[in-house]
């Protein structure tokens, strides 16, 4: 086993390597697209009356279809419906951006409306305009809240991300399943590639534990969603 | 560019086929069904364990619901269709295989066994200690306060926690179709390779499991506000 | 409903008034027309049973509620409504309402402090965002007042460091660092401990005597008697009885305010 080791994973540490740079990048790039694209989608959804039937039907649509429908469906469809991505892996970020979104936009709603009352009459009382507590008191402290929450969904990026590879995006898994096609071995390669992204994903819940207590204890706030 | 987007977003097709991908949807219920039976069956011994006055037990089924947690389906799917019939082969030194539909069952059951297991511990914790303090002075036995008492309100607790759990398992059935179980996302892109039509298909599966999630959520939210309403959950 | 003559501001005149305040919450009628003046300088006490209306009559003072009917006027200035020039009323703008919001200082019973801004950010946010002062200028007041209630040690710490009765005098001085003309304090120490309510109310007690023009609704009946110039007794949204505390406290006239105080006091 030893002897496979060394033959199947330390040859191809390079290809493994940029498989989890790749990774990284996709999954760094939905995330923060993500938290942008929930935010709109949850600021929509409560405050912009005319429309918020359109938010409602993009977050329950993100929510209800699975991660592979939505890749499958952006990398072949959307190029012929609108024109883009060109490559396979916007399409794979795009898919993972808007499965996350829908799941943020719930995260961030559920945060401003379980905001205690006092919190913006406090803020009314000294002659803030609306505007004003939303962007100092509601929004700062949503974030805090949720900071959790929110690396929590990073976590399920990461693991939604193995998913790429099935639209030839050249991440860790498909670097992985490039080397097991060639050589027959899958013992040593794929279960290498099962503890890189189980140590990864534990790191990241583990950060979300450790930011819970720590303004937990700091502001004492705690995650009330 | 009117015309072929007009035919592209012809969904007939899909219907013309909806024999085939309601056959596809049975795999998936079919799956469903089975790693569902499995991770409740799992998470209610690792859940019980968690809260064990064993150390080593606690510490045993911590781990294995950290590591499930923290594993992608993807992978745990990927890893035990081809790994885990070569090693269980070496074990017993004879000739074992999983079919992709036990493979998929057994992926899918461990990984939802961990979230479950959290929902099961998070249930019984949230039992107060009084509670079981009132059992003990009246002379009930750990077993029968359990059964009795902290059980029958620990499912009422967790009822509708574990019921979005299981809507996530449905969900993570689409992708069984990556080791070849035929499921829906399998046969459409078996349709696709022989019509070369991605639009009507692709949009015409993510309408139907959306169709399919948001009815199952729907009903979960009705019956939870109804148990809500009972003073269940 | 009788339309209130509008005044226009006047010097010596009320710092605040209303005028005939209704409020109903749908069917149910909280406030049943209240009127009274509050004039600069002086302490005026609300009390009352619980649910008599007092913490809703407090809010519609600085329409944290808006009155379904009636005036409140700040300085003569009606609150929350603009005359049009034909006489007509609508409801004023946002920034307007905001603006005068800021005159009024407002306590709370749960403090309201914001758990993710230290002691001195809670009491300079306003400063900087509402009144527009640089942040050098915000800090040094802000430590004032802090000061003034004893904290400035606290000033770095955030609300979850602080116990009640710290949190509730840091709320003082967030409001009070606004120089409002008129400060509003809605049972400020009933989510106290009986030994934290001491350090609030002898910081109320000390703005008193400095002069603040103060609303109080307060279940702290001594307190009460000894800081206020005036007290109302609240029953089922009437002012069922009005006057000094030696009026009010010592030889009420109204029987049920006999009752409600007998028991408030036993």
């Amino acid at each position: 086993m030893i002897d496979n080791f060394n033959r199947f994973v330390i040859p191809n540490l390079d290809l493994l390597a940029h498989g989890l740079w790749v990774t990284v990048r996709i999954c760094a790039v939905a995330f923060a697209m993500a938290v942008a694209m929930g935010a709109a989608a949850c600021v929509i959804r409560l405050y912009v009356p005319g429309v918020r039937y359109l938010a409602i039907g993009y977050i329950e649509f993100s929510r209800a279809t699975p991660i592979i429908v939505q890749l499958l469906w952006v990398n072949y469809v959307w190029p012929e419906l609108f024109g883009f991505p060109q490559s396979v892996e916007w399409a794979g970020i795009i898919a993972l951006a808007i499965q996350s979104s829908g799941y943020l936009a719930e995260t961030f709603r559920s945060g401003i409306e379980g905001l205690p009352r006092g919190q913006i009459e406090a803020s009314m009382a000294v002659g803030m305009s609306r505007s004003r507590t939303f962007r100092r008191i509601v929004a700062p402290q949503v974030l805090l809240v949720m900071a959790p929450s929110i690396v929590n969904q990073l976590a399920v990026v990461v693991k939604a991300s193995t998913l790429v590879s099935v639209i030839a995006i050249p991440d860790l898994m498909y670097d992985a399943l490039k080397i097991v096609n060639q050589w027959f071995e899958p013992i040593e390669v794929l279960t290498s590639v099962a503890v890189i992204y189980i140590l990864t994903i534990f790191s990241l819940s583990a950060i979300a534990k450790r930011i819970a207590d720590y303004f937990r204890e700091k502001y004492g706030l705690a995650a009330y969603a | 560019m009117s015309e072929t987007l007009r035919q592209s977003l012809d969904l007939s097709l899909f219907w013309e086929y909806r024999y085939t991908v309601l056959a596809g949807l049975a795999q998936n219920i079919y799956v469903f069904l089975a790693s569902a039976a499995l991770a409740l069956t799992l998470a209610l011994f690792v859940g019980l364990s968690r809260v064990s006055r064993h150390r080593a037990l606690r510490i045993l089924s911590t781990g294995y619901a950290e590591l499930f947690r923290n594993t992608p389906e993807f992978v745990l799917l990927i890893w035990v269709y081809y790994v885990l019939p070569i090693l269980i082969s070496k074990l017993l030194a004879a000739k074992f295989s999983l079919s992709p539909f036990l493979a998929a069952v057994l992926a899918l059951g461990v990984a939802y066994s961990g979230f479950l297991s959290e929902t099961v511990r998070a249930g019984i914790q949230s039992i107060p200690r009084g509670h079981v303090e009132a059992g003990l002075s009246l002379g009930m036995s750990r077993f029968t306060i359990l059964r009795r008492i902290v059980i029958p309100q620990a499912i009422r607790r967790m009822l509708p926690e574990a019921l979005s759990q299981f809507v996530s398992l449905f969900k993570a059935t689409s992708i069984v179709s990556l080791v070849a179980v035929p499921d829906i996302m399998y046969q459409v892109s078996m349709i696709n390779v022989d019509q070369m039509r991605p639009l009507p298909l692709y949009t015409g599966a993510a309408l139907l499991f959306c169709l399919v999630i948001i009815a199952a959520t729907q009903s979960i939210n009705i019956l939870s506000d109804r148990w809500r309403k009972r003073g269940w959950a | 409903m009788i339309a209130p003559t509008l005044s226009p501001a006047s010097t010596g005149g009320p710092i605040l008034r209303c005028s005939n305040v209704r409020k109903s919450f749908g069917a149910n009628e909280v406030l049943r027309g209240i009127s009274f003046e509050i004039p600069a300088g002086s302490v005026l006490t609300i009390i009352g049973a619980s649910g008599s209306g007092k913490s809703t009559l407090l809010r519609c003072l600085n329409h944290l509620e808006q009155p379904t009917s009636g005036e409140v006027y700040l300085d003569g200035e009606p609150m929350g409504v603009r005359i049009k020039p034909n006489g007509t009323r609508v409801p004023d703008k946002a920034a307007n309402i905001a603006r005068k919001r800021a005159q009024i200082g407002m306590v709370f019973q749960q403090f309201n402090l914001w758990p993710h801004m230290t002691a001195l950010q809670n009491v300079t946010e306003a400063l900087i965002q509402v009144k527009g002062l640089d942040r050098a200028k915000a800090a040094d007041l802000g430590r004032n007042t802090l000061a003034k209630v004893n904290l400035l040690e606290k000033a770095d710490d955030y609300p979850a460091r602080l116990s009640g009765g710290q949190q509730q005098r840091v709320a003082i001085a967030r409001a009070l660092a606004m120089a409002p003309k008129v400060m509003l304090f809605d049972e400020a120490t009933s989510s106290l401990d009986p030994e934290l309510t001491g350090e609030v109310l002898e910081v109320m007690r000390q703005l008193a005597q400095e002069g603040m023009t103060m609303v109080v609704v307060t279940h702290e009946m001594g307190f009460a008697r000894e800081v206020s110039d005036r007290v109302i007794f609240l029953h089922e949204g009437q002012i069922d009885q009005d006057g000094t505390p030696e009026e009010v406290f010592v030889k009420p006239t109204s029987e049920r305010c006999r009752r409600f105080l007998s028991s408030a006091l036993s």
